[in-house]
């Protein structure tokens, strides 16, 4: 039985795609008596399977070495196209953490979705997005990682568009796609240069090919930069970060599921790659120079928005900026653990504003306030939300950024400078966050702020255990960093940065400081405000000069493709027109013609005798 | 005598009932023109006839038929005309345009 369980893993994303098609015909068009809800509660029965099989799964592969399993899947002339499965306790612990998150946010969705008649659809797309990233963990292939990366794309696209009748959702989701989508497209073509290189998309082969190969320099650096595009894409790192800003429009529920995973599975396959980014050491630095850029950028970012759910939506491209820092680093393990205790304490953080959303309507930080004695439940979930993700002893993300930065320590000092700068960063958003909604004084949208109903805080609340117990469950796995090895100074600098980004956040919010707090500098504020403008960078530069392309192409097109072709024709038109008064009616006229038609042929007939030979002809 | 100049004169008389035919604007003319065209290839026939073929001359044969069906020819054209005059009240070459384009 045990065995068999091991054996039939790859079951579990099939479960979380049968779930997200049963939930389809609960679509308002389709069955019109029972209402949308059996949609949610067969989805999570679906989701509720997966986590058991993974979960029973996971204890089997503890003590033993990863398998593969192979499925063929097309084979061409010269081409073997099979499906490889990585079944280890890595792979099935990834599983076991997304339908784990995913079965919490549709209980969460149950709730918040309660007046909502669109979770046929909403279900279903959360099951393919289960599917796809469990799908993600296991395949030990890059070209089938990226089907399904390409497959959660479009699943993006649909769930930010959700409520598409909103015009910010529309723009919202064609955003996500189409960057998403540029960064797809440089990674397609890494991954098939890839292949005239090492001839395997195999990531253990891979590996095995980038420890004994060498290759041209020049050709390994654009492939590997190819290569990062596309988590660079996917993970909401700059330039392609705006998309994770627009995501915000989509319904909270999936925004559990978008911050915590969907956007670390972009990070999954950069650290899968990390033998092959490795050969060339100026995509390394290419990597950290981008995670370091997108997490102090997006860090500051975060401070200066005043919308709850993009307050957040920064903070997780800050974190996958740290990630990106790791893998460029080599520091893989570190990477892969800092995935783990970002995503479940992401997740708590969503969970908790997405309850404070909604019943408080409003998504406007500046309008909140003095939520805390009413909302005691949700400020705890934030507040364990906040010490899980920024470095506080002894909860997760502690243990990921001091493995981090200890590992960091020796080679590059000021990479530690920049994780100790992220992590004070965090802690000063988060807490400011955190003091704007629960601190203060009620205003007039928190006034009356009722907690919310049990389906929202069950997961929050069993999330807010998972989060604490975190720390237990990584020591039982031998999963944290051996304390002895580790250096002091660095936990402490760690330590501390949390404490006085914490205390310097609450004391300016929590203390008499007017509100809201202007910086001395106004057009420094506003340009974090906005994004550093990213919008209008993006309009002047890349969607300027595609606009002006096409409308030159359209014209060309119009006027010198389709007019050449259209002369052509005109020609003709005024051929017959101008021509056709040769019959002009004149008897004589048709006489003169038969006569020169007739001269011309006997001129022609006696050329050859033309001359003084016709003349002596004749005389 | 030589063949050449009975067929200089017969070409001269072609030409000149070929610019009859092309440039009068009275239709009775033009019928003459063409009588002249006619004429100008009997003289031809002749002209061969008596050079090339003295004992069985066919070509004296041709110009009694072509005579003939001019005659015939003459008689229709002077019908189509006394026809269209009828109708239209000239003879005017340049008013029979109705046919063009």
């Amino acid at each position: 039985m045990a065995q068999f369980l091991l054996e039939t893993v790859w079951l579990v994303p099939c479960y979380a795609l049968i779930g997200g098609i049963l939930a389809i015909p609960w679509s308002p068009g389709i069955i019109r008596r029972t209402g949308p809800r059996p949609a949610g509660y067969v989805n999570l029965v679906m989701t509720f399977l997966a986590l058991a099989h993974s979960v029973l799964a996971l204890q089997l592969t503890l003590n033993q070495p990863p398998h593969e399993v192979f499925i063929p899947w097309l084979s061409t002339a010269g081409l073997n196209l099979t499906i490889t499965l990585d079944i280890s306790s890595v792979s099935v612990g990834a599983m076991v953490i997304i339908t784990g998150l995913n079965f919490l946010a549709q209980i969460f969705a149950i709730g918040y979705m309660e007046m909502d008649w669109g979770w046929g659809r909403f279900y279903s797309l959360l099951g393919l997005f289960e599917a796809g990233l469990c799908a993600l963990a296991l395949c030990n292939n890059l070209f089938f990682s990226y089907v399904i990366l390409e497959v959660l794309t479009l699943g993006t696209y649909l769930l930010v568009g959700l409520w598409f009748s909103q015009p910010l959702v529309v723009t919202g989701a064609r955003d996500a796609f189409l960057t998403k989508r540029v960064g797809d497209l440089f990674l397609l073509m890494g991954v098939l240069g890839l292949w005239t290189l090492s001839g395997t998309w195999n990531y253990t082969e891979l590996a095995d090919w980038a420890a004994n190969t060498q290759v041209d320099p020049t050709m390994i650096t654009l492939v590997g930069l190819a290569l990062v595009a596309g988590p660079m894409g996917k993970c909401a790192q700059f330039p392609l970060h705006l998309w994770l800003d627009e995501a915000m429009e989509g319904p909270v529920p999936s925004t559990i599921l978008r911050n915590s995973v969907v956007v670390a599975s972009g990070a999954w396959v950069l650290i899968k790659l990390q033998p092959v980014l490795t050969l060339s050491p100026v995509v390394s630095s290419f990597i950290v120079a981008i995670g370091a850029v997108t997490a102090i950028g997006a860090s500051l970012i975060a401070i200066a928005q005043i919308d709850i759910k993009r307050c957040l939506s920064y903070s997780v491209s800050a974190y996958m900026g740290l990630v990106f820092i790791a893998v460029g680093a080599q520091q893989d393990d570190a990477a892969l653990l800092l995935v783990l205790t970002h995503a479940v304490a992401a997740a708590l953080l969503v969970m908790s504003t997405g309850g404070i959303i909604w019943n408080g309507i409003t998504q406007d930080v500046t309008l909140l306030g003095g939520l805390w004695t009413r909302r005691p439940m949700s400020g705890l979930a934030f507040i364990v939300g906040i010490l899980g993700l920024i470095a506080f002893p002894p909860l997760g993300s502690f243990w990921a950024l001091l493995k981090l930065a200890d590992g960091l320590w020796g080679t590059s000092p000021w990479l530690v400078g920049i994780i100790i700068a992220i992590n004070a960063l965090t802690a000063v958003s988060l807490t400011r966050e955190f003091c704007l909604i629960f601190g203060g004084k009620a205003k007039q949208m928190s006034e009356r702020s009722p907690e919310v109903h049990w389906p929202m805080v069950l997961p929050m609340m069993i999330l807010l255990g998972f989060v604490l117990h975190l720390p237990l469950v990584l020591q039982s796995l031998s999963l944290l960093p051996n304390w002895a090895d580790l250096n002091k100074d660095v936990a402490l600098l760690l330590i501390w940065s949390s404490i006085f980004g914490c205390s310097i956040s609450a004391i300016i919010y929590l203390g008499n400081i007017p509100k809201p707090v202007r910086l001395p500098w106004k057009p420094l504020q506003d340009l974090l405000a906005y994004d550093f403008y990213t919008p209008k960078l993006y309009r002047m530069t890349i969607i300027f000069s595609v606009a002006q392309l096409s409308k030159f192409a359209d014209m060309i097109d119009r006027f010198v493709v389709d007019g050449i072709v259209n002369l052509l024709g005109l020609f003709s038109l005024l051929g017959g027109e101008g021509l056709k008064y040769s019959t002009n009616g004149q008897t004589q006229f048709y006489a003169f013609t038969v006569l020169l038609g007739v001269g011309a042929l006997c001129a022609w007939i006696t050329w050859p005798f033309w001359g003084l030979q016709f003349l002596s002809l004749i005389f | 005598m030589q063949l050449q100049y009975f067929l200089l004169l017969a070409a001269a008389l072609f030409c000149i009932g070929i610019y009859g035919l092309i440039t009068s604007r009275n239709a009775v003319r033009v019928l003459m023109s063409i009588e002249l065209l006619l004429n100008a290839v009997n003289l031809n026939l002749m002209a061969f006839s008596n050079f090339l073929d003295s004992i069985l001359i066919k070509g004296q044969v041709f110009t009694v038929f072509v005579i003939t069906v001019a005659a015939a020819e003459a008689a229709v054209g002077l019908a189509i005309v006394l026809a269209i005059y009828r109708n239209r009240d000239t003879v005017d070459m340049e008013q029979f345009n109705l046919l063009k384009w």
